[in-house]
């Protein structure tokens, strides 16, 4: 694929064309590409995700649009919230209310760039490869507090204020719980991360690392049991309890594009990524991180919500030092390998 | 002494610490119209104030307005959970009030009824209580076990929520032939269902975190503000009508009344859980020991209750459910007033509930488990 | 503690103002004057009814007066007490018994919404079942209200 984009570049620079053009056409092409593969991978995961819910619940879920187990019903709710009216609240703050929706999927977008679904099928292979996810994922942050405080609503404040504070509570242990795995392969590169997994899957070694970072990422995706910045019970929806129609649906994208990220780079810092045996990579990849993505469904289904200090002292007494501890080990392992 | 001048408005003066907000009337987890003035200090409340009556229909006065006969399908629309309970509550009130006697045959199809509205009663209460604190499955659960009760009530009534089926002096009509085997089958199908709900609720360590040691009412607080049913016994204070002031035929069964220790809301929780368990041994028993008969006593053509009042109270699933009725010699109630267990029971939130975030205060509301058509009337 | 004996220890203490009093079962009833109400049911929370099941009003429109009907019993012991106190329509003022049961808080501003029964001593009475700003006390037997459509049997 590399050799393609080279050749693409070649080509253009032989007619004399300065190179900024074929480097934004390549990024649009991708852009575009990315931007597919979220809708259907979102509109996927919220039918597959009713049909689990459904059928944990003794349920069928949606039967009925397009036939065969209702596989059309994300579809026809796209097209219904887009053809909604979009109503913005007379006491709130237009601009700001306009812009949290984008903010929140342009962070869950910038996270993509990174994925490695294949050895050749990753947008840019950075360096800094985790480095930037992480500091990527705390942007959606910003998103919401914008999106809490613009809508002028008090359920929204007491929804983005949780959510402000759960995101810093949670980035730590995930962060720390990373270092493991960083450190054991000496690079923040996805691909060299992934390569170094050839032997054995990260998962095995640095298990506690793998079971910090699952439960911080749910708390990433505001997800439940963790899910206290939407808490339907309490808050009523949280913060976005204001949006409706397309803004509305483009937070639904950008947290299920959220959940299919942090699986994503759960995947490839502890499940071995792309690697596996007769299956073509990218299925391969794709396969690990919907398993990941079904468990996170199941705990959801499952469990019911923490409550807001208790969500603190997981964070800050129970994962934090749990996560220091793996990072210890981890690195006495290595200094007495040599 | 001088009328005291009633108090209309308050003056909320919110400061940079403290807010208000305004839970409900329309918020999922007020259970209907029930509107809660908050005052947080962050998440911590540390005020709150009900404000009930959105429901408010005046069921009192649309009593006083009909028969006595007629007044039984507005019970129903009291608990509308329990509709069960409320016709069982007023007939017998009217019962007493007239000194009438009530066959062997409909007490028992009375009780049988009766526990199985119980039942279906508390298992909505812990399927919403389960959406309260974000437990979505239980809910379902909750829902496919009434779902097959309320096939029981549609055999013998024609209808699955408002049933008015007990009259005054006996039971309209007898069970359909196939009630008997089909409320058996259910009991059989029902008793492996409550593990179930222990796996999924009861012995989940995030639901014991988020229900123990919180919403304590004490002894002493429950019997001033005159607290009863599950909440009361949840305290720790083993007062059952059934059995401290047995009516209908309840004298004649083996159950037992679970009490819980600290009366927090785990203890509310599980004092209904295992009564579920314990009404199933009682409409056991009762199917069992159900006489053949007659299902309707002597009963005057014209409904006239001797001049006079009584009041009467019942063990619904909520609580006491008291009738005070005063009669005037004529067909019609001359004063008809509910004593609503709910409407009792909600009064002790503003003392149990401030101190607490405000998601255990959606548990502890949920722990009371009002019903609006209720407390409203 | 029988009723007989509630009846006759109350009698003994405020012979004047229990007007008339009877024993219907395990239940005392008493009629009082409103004068001593507060201290008679003090009385009576003293003897052991620690539980008021219910507070009822009742329109008397017959003779002029409004009525207060309270419900005692005791989680302990079986008796049961009925207490009617009556007051005057033009001035229908009793003592709240707030500070002896806190559940009456409720019911007494249920029974000044609907029935006009002022309760001199309760902490906050205000209307609880209609809005704060209706006009009038439904359930009286002489209220008026043009919405209000008479039912007429066929």
């Amino acid at each position: 694929m590399e050799n393609a984009v080279e050749r693409f570049y070649n080509a253009f620079a032989a007619w004399g064309v300065p190179p900024v053009v074929p480097q934004l056409i390549v990024m649009l092409v991708v852009v575009s590409v990315v931007i597919l593969f979220i809708s259907v991978s979102v509109m996927f995961m919220i039918w597959w995700e009713r049909k689990i819910s459904a059928h944990i619940q003794v349920r069928y879920g949606p039967m009925r649009v397009g036939g065969w187990h209702g596989w059309a019903q994300s579809i026809a709710d796209g097209i219904k919230l887009l053809i909604k009216e979009d109503i913005i609240p007379a006491g709130a703050d237009k601009v700001v209310f306009a812009l949290a929706p984008m903010v929140v999927f342009a962070a869950a977008l910038a996270a993509y760039v990174i994925i490695p679904f294949g050895p050749h099928l990753i947008v840019r292979d950075l360096n800094i490869g985790v480095l930037f996810y992480i500091s990527i994922s705390s942007l959606t942050v910003v998103g919401i507090i914008m999106a809490g405080w613009s809508s002028n609503n008090k359920y929204s404040v007491l929804g983005a204020l949780r959510s402000a504070a759960q995101a810093v509570s949670y980035e730590i242990p995930l962060v720390v719980s990373v270092i493991g795995v960083i450190m054991t392969v000496g690079s923040l590169s996805m691909i060299q991360i992934v390569e170094a997994q050839q032997r054995i899957w990260f998962v095995i070694p640095q298990f506690l690392g793998f079971l910090i970072y699952l439960m911080a990422a749910i708390a990433e995706c505001n997800r439940l049991p963790f899910d206290i910045p939407e808490a339907e019970s309490e808050l009523v929806a949280g913060f976005h309890v204001e949006y409706s129609g397309m803004r509305f649906a483009i937070f639904f994208l950008a947290e299920y594009a959220n959940m299919f990220t942090v699986s994503a780079i759960a995947t490839t810092l502890f499940l071995g990524g792309w690697h596996g045996p007769l299956l073509p990579p990218w299925l391969w990849f794709l396969v690990k991180t919907y398993f990941l993505i079904f468990v996170m469904m199941w705990l959801r289904w499952t469990l019911a919500r923490l409550r807001v200090d208790q969500l603190m002292y997981l964070g800050w007494k129970v994962l934090l030092p749990l996560a220091f501890l793996n990072m210890g080990v981890t690195g006495l392992v290595l200094v007495l390998r040599g | 002494m001088n009328p005291p001048e009633p108090v209309v408005t308050e003056h909320l003066q919110e400061t940079m610490e403290e807010m208000y907000v305004n839970m409900g009337p329309q918020h999922p987890s007020t259970h209907g119209v029930l509107r809660l003035l908050l005052k947080l200090d962050g998440e911590v409340v540390s005020e709150v104030v009900p404000y009930i009556g959105y429901l408010h229909r005046c069921h009192e006065k649309i009593g006083e307005n009909r028969t006595y006969i007629q007044v039984i399908p507005y019970t129903d629309r009291l608990d509308y959970l329990a509709s069960m309970y409320n016709n069982f509550g007023y007939v017998l009130a009217v019962e007493r009030l007239m000194g009438l006697q009530v066959p062997e045959r409909a007490e028992y199809m009375r009780v049988i009824l009766a526990e199985l509205q119980r039942i279906a009663s508390h298992l909505i209460w812990m399927g919403t209580f389960g959406l309260d604190l974000g437990n979505f499955t239980i809910f379902m659960y909750c829902f496919r076990e009434r779902e097959k009760i309320l096939d029981l009530f549609e055999s013998v009534s024609g209808q699955r929520l408002n049933y008015s089926f007990y009259r005054i002096g006996g039971m309209p009509m007898d069970f359909p032939p196939t009630f008997l085997a089909d409320c058996k089958a259910f009991l059989e199908w029902f008793k492996p269902r409550l593990p179930e709900y222990d796996a999924v609720m009861t012995d989940n360590i995030i639901f014991q975190k988020r229900v123990q040691g919180l919403g304590k009412l004490d002894q002493k607080t429950a019997i001033d503000y005159a607290i009863s049913g599950p909440m009361l016994r949840g305290s720790g204070i083993k007062w059952d009508l059934r059995r401290n002031d047995p009516y209908s035929i309840y004298d004649r069964f083996e159950f037992d009344i679970p009490v819980g220790r600290a009366g927090d809301i785990w203890d509310r929780y599980m004092v209904r859980r295992i009564e579920m368990a314990e009404s199933v041994k009682i409409v056991e028993q009762a199917l069992r020991a159900l006489p053949p008969g007659e299902i309707m006593g002597k009963v005057p053509k014209k409904i006239k209750p001797p001049v006079g009042d009584i009041y009467s109270r019942v063990e619904s699933p909520r609580g006491e459910l008291g009738f005070y009725i005063v009669s005037d010699g004529s067909e019609k109630p001359y004063r008809y007033k509910v004593r609503a267990p709910t409407f009792v029971n909600l009064s002790v939130l503003p003392v149990i509930g401030p101190g607490h975030l405000v998601a255990d205060m959606v548990a502890i509301l949920g722990s009371i488990d009002i019903v609006l058509g209720e407390v409203d009337r | 503690m029988t009723p007989e004996e509630v009846i006759q220890a109350i009698r003994s203490q405020f012979c004047e103002a229990v007007k008339a009093s009877e024993v219907k079962g395990v239940e005392a009833r008493m009629d009082i004057d409103r004068g001593k109400s507060y201290e008679i049911l003090a009385g009576l929370k003293g003897m052991g009814f620690d539980y008021l099941n219910c507070l009822s009003s009742v329109d008397r429109i017959a003779s002029g007066e409004l009525e207060a009907v309270y419900n005692l019993s005791s989680l302990k012991e079986p008796t049961k007490a009925l207490v009617r106190v009556r007051v005057p329509r033009e001035d229908p003022v009793i003592r709240s018994v707030v500070s002896l049961w806190s559940t009456a808080d409720w019911h007494e501003r249920e029974a000044y919404d609907l029935m006009g029964i002022r309760f001199d001593g309760h902490p906050d009475l205000r209307r609880i079942l209609t809005s704060e700003d209706w006009v009038g006390h439904p359930l009286r037997k002489d209220y008026q209200d043009e919405r209000l459509v008479p039912y007429e049997p066929a």
